[in-house]
């Protein structure tokens, strides 16, 4: 569904990623780690058309989406929740959510989508008109995945939900993940905390220094010993 | 007493006056974060169009009212569009010189285009007062008092219940969310821009029956303007109505009580001291505009 | 041992008048004189004492509206102040406005002082709206005072003709007076330039916070050169008010010239010693002559025409005209003869730190950090030791530089101290500069470089810390930038680099400040692995010269080689201290990294 091929991007002169290639088929958990300065939050932003590449291909369901706008490629299905949920601090829980579906693509039946999403976060329920701003981390973090659920996503791409989270609500976290999957939203996960990522998806892939290292099935990846080396330089 | 009571009502007849221009200013910083040096003059340019309007096809100032807004709309709209859009990564300063640069010509131009005389509208039915008990309010004022209040409260519903002010509300907490959104962060900044003037717009066709135009007649207005709302917090609407109705009160009482020619010391004194000590303000809102 | 230098040595002086760039400015300059004096007419007179006038103004306004970037649109406070100080002093006393030009100068600096102290505290747009509520109050104050000033009515200079009183029937007199002004405010204008303080003054424009960590007092600075700046605009004020031999407060203490004078400088060039002048002298004639051929029909036209060029000119040219062109004019110009290329002399060596090796040179305890209710900073203690390479690593998030800001005086901890060794004992620094004076260096991990200066340029502002000649300081930052490998690319603007050099960048410039301790935050961050590589021995042999280094780091390979002894901190916390290798197994540390399960998993 999503094929990024030799992608260079990068801020101004400078370059973050190199060549990087990486492919997300239709109904997988698909899952980027890698330790923090590696690019993996720059790709992101690469294929949600907030910063242009600087050569190479992004192409969503056949469609070449690299060079198109944050609003196009919303437009299309590819959602991202980013980094340190990013929520509208002063505004209240409900209108936070329903944002989420404002794009003319995806405002039909947001009603009712509202409900389905609610029904995933019963948490988020209870808080509606609080300001997001003044929630916890984790229930911050709900309010962001609920947000992108409302625009419909074909491929949701998550940025590190669990960054800044207790162990617990990690866990809650990754739950409500796989259920997003089987309810049939392709998924590509972003974490710093392999463990988790790695159980759930199919399919992972390593950065290191802006290019893609190792890529394994989930398990693989799981009980491969090389991971610490990436991580830990031992 | 008495005095005092009328001193009051006074002030904050005059402070909505400040008002209406003062939330047109917040909305620009508060969206498009950018210092609009040149307000006052979109008020300079309002008031020429509503005498224009009024003296040439006879009418009414207030029926001006409408097309006054279309015409600020339009002319924040492209302001944005065309001079602020392409500076909004560039240094500050050089945002503070287009907006001071835009002011300085749209003031001489008035005085090419019009001369240094000062002109007025007939309307006498507004400078009437009416009694309120025991006390006397300008017609006028009142209908200025009842237009502030009416624009806060539309204001206040556009951004809460509609989709484009929600999309608006988010672009001022959190562009790059609202981008992620699917928001047109540009789009909205010209319309916010284009919002901000508007108000001036109206302000301008409730003003002319009041106070005669001449070119400088904005930096009047505007310096007020800003100590207004940079006592409500810089980015919040209801920040800056009341705080326009306090200075209105400031200005009333330190008319009457200290002098008449020094009441404009006594708030720009208050402005220094704010920005200095409290520059989020005296309600400091300040986070987006609610 | 380098010879003190200083640029001002009347024999340096007279040998720069063989370099082009020189003699050329001279002869530009002196058109001035020699131009009104060819056409012989008052008209002319009139308009090249205006532009002379103006462009002392728009110079003084640059030193503070261009060097410190702080925009004050309420300058004529001081053009003012000079005015009435003078026209007041001749009435009341009979004073010669050549005495009376001092006083007005002295009651405008502190002036100055009194709005800057507070003011400087705001930035940008804030700064000129306060500056613009400071004019508004002092001519509103002016003409309530008409008993003293002659209020709205205005006040009449006395006519006293001659030298004495600055008041002449041959107006060419004048033109002589304003022009010298002129050439006053060029020369301090160029001065403060070619001084520390220039450059201190834009890397406080630039970026306060890496300035600070430079070990520069911001306001202080700031307040310098509005005094400066403040005593010039009086000068001037006074010069004009005898001019124009009528006073009021409208055009006193007019916004639309305090407007005009910033105006001037942007179109010329904000922040160079020349764009003021030329851009009066591109705008001014315009302006006068539309008002003199047109006369009142025109009321307004020279005002429009400003305010239109100032717009276009913001959104085509920002740099004015020097920034753009002058790069060009000045090649050309370096062809005539006499060019001279300047010799770069290198520093001999870095200074040794001297003290003893394994004494405590940085003690904190118990530092607490809580931003409401977050504590983000939870009883971390650590003491570090004369020569050692001491490595900081952690999870993203986990607190490592809210560590290093308290321990760099940019955080005040909400518990607990940092003490520095001064000497023989300990201090404890309050400020930023204060620390960064106390001998403690850091470097931001998001990188800061003052991009409009040169490579070596930023490095200076580090060596002049220690060497307050500029070319004793361009010495010692060359044998920096040799250090870090820069010195190939000492002339190229800072916001040209790529990341790999904006870090070694940093790096120098903190070094430069000759430190005892070093913090460097991320400073691996972003590079390729030679890059890599070549900052481990930079590191390395800055420890070699004595210095104690202490590095944030989520490079782990690069991190174990270097240190001699790791802290790990998760969630706030220290969680382990030790020697890099036992550190790195300790399984709290790869939980804090992988998470819990992955030891499990794994086995470990």
């Amino acid at each position: 569904m999503l094929k990024v091929s030799n992608l260079t991007a990068g801020y101004g002169r400078t370059t973050i990623l190199e060549d990087v290639s990486i492919e997300v088929k239709a109904g997988e958990v698909v899952t980027l780690i890698g330790s923090n300065g590696a690019g993996k939050t720059t790709l992101l932003r690469a294929i949600s058309g907030m910063i242009k590449p600087k050569s190479g291909t992004i192409t969503f369901s056949d469609e070449t989406i690299s060079g198109l706008s944050p609003d196009e490629i919303v437009g299309k299905g590819l959602i991202m929740v980013p980094e340190a949920r990013q929520l509208f601090p002063v505004m209240s829980v409900r209108d936070n959510v329903k944002m989420g579906a404002f794009h003319p693509a995806v405002r039909d039946g947001a009603e009712q989508r509202f409900e389905e999403v609610l029904d995933l976060f019963p948490r988020v329920r209870e808080r509606l008109d609080q300001l997001a701003g003044s929630l916890s981390g984790g229930e911050q973090q709900m309010v962001a995945i609920a947000r992108g659920l409302m625009a419909r996503p074909r491929l949701l791409m998550l940025d590190e939900p669990s960054l800044g989270l207790a162990p617990l609500i990690v866990q809650q976290m990754f739950d409500i993940v796989d259920r997003i999957c089987a309810m049939g939203t392709t998924v590509l996960l972003v974490e710093q905390k392999a463990f988790h990522a790695l159980k759930i998806a199919q399919r992972a892939y390593v950065m290191e220094n802006g290019t893609i290292a190792m890529s394994n099935t989930g398990a693989g990846l799981l009980a491969d010993p090389h991971i610490k080396q990436v991580y830990l330089g031992i | 007493m008495d005095v005092l009571v009328q001193l009051i009502l006074n002030g904050i007849m005059l402070g909505s006056m400040y008002a209406i221009i003062a939330v047109g200013l917040t909305l620009i910083f508060g969206i498009v974060r950018v210092v609009n040096f040149a307000h006052g003059e979109f008020l300079m340019v309002g008031m020429y169009a509503v005498y224009l309007i009024s003296k040439h096809m006879g009418v009414h100032p207030y029926v001006s009212a409408l097309p006054a807004m279309v015409l600020l709309f339009a002319i924040g709209a492209l302001v944005q569009r065309f001079i602020i859009q392409k500076l909004l990564n560039a240094d500050e300063h050089i945002q503070i010189f287009a907006t001071v640069g835009l002011s300085t010509a749209l003031i001489n131009g008035a005085l090419m285009v019009f001369g240094a005389d000062l002109f007025s509208v007939n309307a006498p039915e507004v400078r009437k007062t009416i009694a309120l008990g025991p006390m006397n309010v300008l017609i006028g004022h009142i209908v200025i008092f009842s237009a502030a209040l009416a624009l806060v409260a539309g204001l206040h519903i556009f951004m809460q219940k509609t989709v484009l002010g929600s999309a608006i509300r988010a672009t001022a907490q959190n562009r790059y969310a609202a981008q992620l959104m699917g928001v047109k962060v540009e789009r909205i900044y010209i319309i916010s821009f284009g919002l901000g003037a508007a108000c001036v717009g109206l302000a301008s066709a409730l003003i002319m029956p009041l106070y005669p135009v001449s070119p400088t007649i904005g930096s009047y207005f505007v310096l007020t303007a800003f100590v207004v709302v940079v006592l409500g917090g810089m980015r919040s609407m209801y920040g800056a109505f009341f705080g326009a109705l306090i200075i209105g009160v400031v200005d009333s009482l330190s008319g009457y009580y200290i002098a008449p020619d020094l009441k404009e010391v006594v708030y720009f004194a208050i402005f220094i001291l704010i920005l200095i000590f409290k520059p989020t303000g005296l309600f400091g809102f300040g986070r987006g505009t609610e | 041992m380098s010879p003190h230098r200083s640029p001002f040595n009347p024999l340096t002086l007279l040998l720069r008048l063989t370099e082009p760039r020189v003699y050329v400015s001279f002869l530009a300059l002196s058109l001035l004189l020699v131009i009104p004096l060819l056409l012989d007419s008052p008209f002319a007179i009139h308009i090249f004492v205006t532009i002379c006038v103006f462009g002392a103004l728009s110079t003084a306004w640059n030193i503070v509206g261009g060097y410190a970037g702080q925009l004050s649109l309420g300058h004529t406070i001081f053009y003012g102040v000079g005015g009435y100080s003078a026209a007041l002093l001749i009435q009341h006393f009979g004073l010669s406005p050549w005495l009376g030009m001092w006083a007005g100068a002295i009651l405008s600096v502190g002036i100055a002082v009194g709005i800057g102290y507070p003011a400087f505290r705001l930035r940008g747009p804030f700064f000129s709206l306060a500056t613009i509520a400071f004019l508004e109050v002092i001519r509103l104050l002016v003409i309530h005072f008409h008993g003293f000033t002659g209020g709205s009515a205005g006040l009449i200079v006395p006519l006293k003709i001659g030298w004495a009183w600055m008041i002449f029937q041959d107006k060419f007199n004048y033109l002589i007076i304003a022009f010298g002004l002129l050439v006053l405010s060029l020369f301090v204008s160029w001065a403060v330039r070619a001084t520390r303080l220039g450059y201190y003054l834009i890397a406080v424009r630039e970026r306060e916070d890496a300035a600070s960590a430079a070990g520069i007092s911001t306001t202080r600075v700031k307040l310098i050169a509005v005094m400066i700046s403040a005593a010039l605009t009086s000068f001037v004020g006074t010069f004009h008010a005898m001019y124009l031999t009528f006073l009021e407060p409208g055009t006193m203490f007019s916004l639309s010239a305090a407007i005009e004078i910033a105006m001037f400088a942007l179109i010329g060039g904000l922040g160079t010693v020349a764009g003021p002048l030329l851009g009066t002298v591109f705008v001014v004639p315009i302006a006068e002559a539309a008002r003199g051929w047109l006369g009142a029909s025109a009321n307004g036209l020279h005002g429009l025409v400003y305010g239109t060029v100032l717009v276009l000119i913001t959104l085509t040219l920002p740099g004015g005209l020097v920034g753009t062109f002058g790069r060009k004019v000045a090649a050309l110009i370096d062809r005539l003869p006499g060019a001279r290329k300047p010799e770069d002399r290198e520093a001999p060596a870095l200074r040794q730190i001297t003290g003893t090796p394994g004494e405590t040179v940085l003690e904190a305890k118990n530092l607490v950090m809580k931003f409401g209710g977050l504590t983000a900073t939870d009883n971390v203690s650590i003491s570090l030791k004369r020569g050692e390479i001491l490595g900081i690593i952690g999870p993203n998030g986990a607190g490592k530089t809210t560590v290093f800001n308290q321990i760099s005086g940019f955080l005040i901890p909400t518990a607990g101290t940092v003490s520095v060794r001064d000497g023989a004992g300990m201090v404890q620094p309050a400020t930023p500069d204060d620390f960064a004076r106390r001998g403690v260096g850091r470097t931001f991990q998001i990188v800061q470089p003052f991009g409009k200066l040169s490579v070596i340029e930023n490095i200076m502002i580090g060596a002049f810390m220690h060497h307050h000649n500029v070319d004793d300081a361009r010495e010692s930052a060359l044998r920096v930038a040799h250090l870090v490998g820069l010195h190939t690319l000492k002339d190229v603007e800072a916001r040209n680099l790529p990341i790999g050099d904006l870090k070694r960048l940093e790096v120098a410039r903190t070094l430069a400040t000759e430190p005892a301790i070093l913090l460097l935050d991320e400073v691996m961050a972003g590079q390729n692995q030679a890059d890599t590589r070549k900052m481990v021995e930079i590191i390395r042999a800055i420890r070699g010269t004595g210095v104690t280094v202490v590095a944030i780091e989520h490079n782990m390979q690069a991190i174990m080689s270097l240190s001699d002894r790791i802290i790990v901190i998760d969630s706030g916390k220290v969680i382990a201290e030790g020697e890099p290798e036992t550190v790195v197994r300790d399984r709290r540390v790869i939980e804090a990294y992988l998470g819990e399960d992955f030891v499990h998993a794994q086995g470990l």
